[in-house]
């Protein structure tokens, strides 16, 4: 950190919020807010004598409240810049009855309480996001009794207690008796692959090798201390890793096969009992112990939901934010000139966070020093002469990528080519037909409904597949051989937001007995969330043939992933099944009504009814 | 807006259920019953 705040090409902006970001790539406009910190950072010395003679004490957020700090402080001590701050909302003010001392006692007059903050902007060609992750509270395990014992404490606090810069000075003593504890235990996977409602069902990378590690630091520092582990599985992958947990072991740390049921206080001793299935012996253990510390799991952070907005992001289903591709584009945001790294993508360790934040500076710069960009031909355009202003594609673009248009002012809708993904959704959700889809145009996709219906329609199996998931998965129930009826016949989109409701109509109106619209499941979109559009277009369109007495169960909708061949297959082989309960008659009477229907709009923009 | 509770009709099974909706928070549906995808909300029926 020492040396990215002495490099003379980084900018480093400590204590700074990002408020917006606009523009797409290669022209992004940042919107930063320079939190004040009341004191000059560029002439602070660190001397300390403000802190000093400070009155104000509040718990030390970075010592896990085991210490407390003054309001004037200096955050870590490796902090970069090497400045003390402010903390205004505890701090009792320039009112000189009140207090005032700190500005009194600096040498530098490095104080500042009208300190504002300040707003900048600036112009940057690419986005990296590293906004870490937060711990998992594990209050929520009741059993446990953390916070309800003093000698239960997590992982994170033990990092602090057997630290030398922490607030005993490395001395690890247990919080009752502030004496060094003589056996210690680790539970694992709190708040880790849980499928129970509490806490989470993923894996969280880093705790069984912290553990191993911290049990090693105890071995080293206290030799003779008992140190058992409670866990499910010992995740040791990784250069060096399972070395290091035969060095454990070796050193005669315990690993028990069992996640405790129960932890109590004895009243007299604060010691902790445990009761334990050893699912190795398949016996119920009991253990005392004089501090036990729990292995809290990863989170996503608390404001992934505002850094998702600020970039466009889209998250996976454990609130991790999703890359564009998982295997050949695993440091790419799905918004162009944006990067991921760390753990806002995923848990991970020092070095793989290291590994892939490398990854994605050279990703970065790529484009930087290419200064140029090429984008697919897939993109949207939109038709001047149809627009009526309505401004419904830039508020379905998921990648901000239309710029909005103004009825009163007549300004059209721009799509920024460079930011444009290709989903299609703006096309689908357009009432006026005013923008056209490069390479998947309406006329192509109604050609296409059209030549699959042209002979036998009341025999096949329309179904709409997005590229990326529906059609990969009917790819993968092909090349695994599976069975499903030769009958369906499958039109391509990019996603399966493209799908608009006229294309669904069309093919009703054709004869179409049964339509499957199918997609990437929400978590696994390839346009951050068009899917949920499609979704929405859904029920908009099974109401739609509710009204005109076409039942709307003929319209099907499915989310089918690449690696979901199986569910392809079965879902084709539910939708035959659908098919042969469709009567010729039902076929009939919806191609009248739609064909009715369609006279009737005709007429309507003609301004004559036909008879 | 906030999530407001729905009806939910699974259109391959028939099943109906109860669940939640929020036009903000749009979330991917399964019929708790037969796993399909084919999920509909309800219209609300309509005072009179």
């Amino acid at each position: 950190m020492m040396d990215v705040g002495r490099h003379p090409k980084v900018e480093l902006l400590s204590y700074s919020e990002v408020e917006s970001v606009a523009g797409f790539v290669g022209n992004f406009n940042v919107t930063i807010r320079k939190k004040a910190r009341y004191v000059n950072e560029k002439e602070c010395t660190i001397c300390g004598k403000c802190s000093e003679v400070c009155p104000v004490a509040v718990p030390d957020e970075y010592q896990q409240g085991f210490s407390s700090r003054k309001a004037v402080y200096l955050p870590f001590p490796q902090a970069v810049p090497s400045s003390y701050v402010l903390d205004m909302e505890n701090c009792l003010g320039n009112n000189p009855i009140a207090c005032g001392k700190c500005a009194e006692v600096c040498e530098k007059s490095c104080i500042d309480y009208d300190d504002q903050d300040e707003m900048m902007n600036i112009e940057v060609g690419v986005v990296i996001a590293a906004t870490g992750m937060d711990v998992y509270d594990p209050t929520e395990y009741d059993e446990y009794g953390y916070t309800r014992y003093e000698n239960v404490i997590t992982s994170m606090e033990f990092e602090r207690l057997i630290c030398a810069g922490g607030p005993t000075g490395g001395n690890f003593i247990r919080p009752t008796d502030q004496e060094t504890p003589q056996s210690i235990g680790f539970i694992q996977c709190v708040g880790s692959r849980t499928q129970n409602g509490r806490g989470n069902p993923y894996c969280s990378n880093i705790c069984c090798m912290n553990t191993v590690k911290d049990t090693l630091l105890l071995c080293d520092h206290y030799p003779g201390v008992e140190a058992k582990v409670f866990y499910m599985d010992i995740r040791a992958f990784g250069k060096g890793f399972e070395d290091l947990y035969m060095r454990s072991k070796e050193e005669g740390v315990k690993y028990i096969r069992g996640i405790p049921g129960d932890v109590v206080e004895d009243p007299n001793t604060n010691n902790l009992l445990l009761t334990v299935e050893n699912t190795t012996t398949g016996k119920l253990e009991k253990h005392e112990l004089d501090l036990l510390v729990l292995s809290q799991g990863v989170i996503p952070r608390k404001d992934t939901d505002h850094v998702k907005k600020l970039l466009t992001l889209s998250s996976t289903s454990d609130g991790f934010i999703m890359e564009s591709h998982p295997k050949l584009r695993p440091v790419d945001a799905p918004t162009k000139g944006v990067f991921i790294a760390g753990c806002m993508e995923s848990p991970k360790d020092v070095k793989d966070s290291v590994t892939q934040a490398s990854a994605a500076a050279a990703r970065a710069s790529i484009l930087l020093n290419a200064g140029k960009t090429k984008i697919e031909a897939i993109t949207s355009i939109i038709n001047d002469d149809k627009c009526n202003y309505c401004g419904l594609c830039s508020r379905v673009c998921s990648y901000n990528a239309i710029l909005s248009s103004d009825k009163k002012t007549q300004k059209l809708p721009v799509v920024i080519q460079a930011a444009c993904a290709g989903c299609g959704a703006c096309a689908a959700e357009c009432p006026q037909d005013a923008i056209i889809m490069r390479h998947f145009t309406d006329e192509q996709i109604m050609a296409q409904v059209e030549a699959i219906l042209e002979v036998d329609p009341h025999k096949h199996l329309l179904t709409f597949a997005c590229n990326w998931c529906s059609y990969a998965g009917g790819d993968m129930a092909g090349t695994s051989r599976l069975q499903y009826p030769a009958n369906c016949r499958l039109i391509r989109t990019m996603c399966s937001g493209r799908v608009d409701e006229k294309f669904v109509m069309h093919a009703f109106k054709l004869g179409a007995p049964m339509v499957l619209v199918s997609g990437c499941h929400f978590a696994d979109c390839h346009y951050i969330n068009a899917v949920h559009w499609t979704q929405k277009r859904m029920d908009k369109l099974w109401n739609k043939l509710d009204r005109l007495g076409i039942r709307a169960d003929r319209l099907q909708l499915e989310w089918i992933s690449a690696a979901e061949g199986q569910k392809f297959a079965k879902v084709m082989r539910a939708m035959e099944d659908k098919l042969t309960a469709v009567t010729q008659e039902e076929i009939d009477y919806t191609m009248k009504v739609l064909s009715e229907e369609d006279r009737k709009k005709a007429a309507k923009k003609g301004g004559e009814v036909t008879v | 807006m906030t999530a407001r509770p729905v009806l939910f009709k699974c259109l391959s099974c028939g099943h109906e259920y109860e669940g939640t909706y929020d036009p903000d928070n749009v979330a991917e549906r399964t019929c708790p019953k037969c796993r399909s995808n084919s999920v509909r909300r309800l219209p609300l029926a309509k005072k009179k």
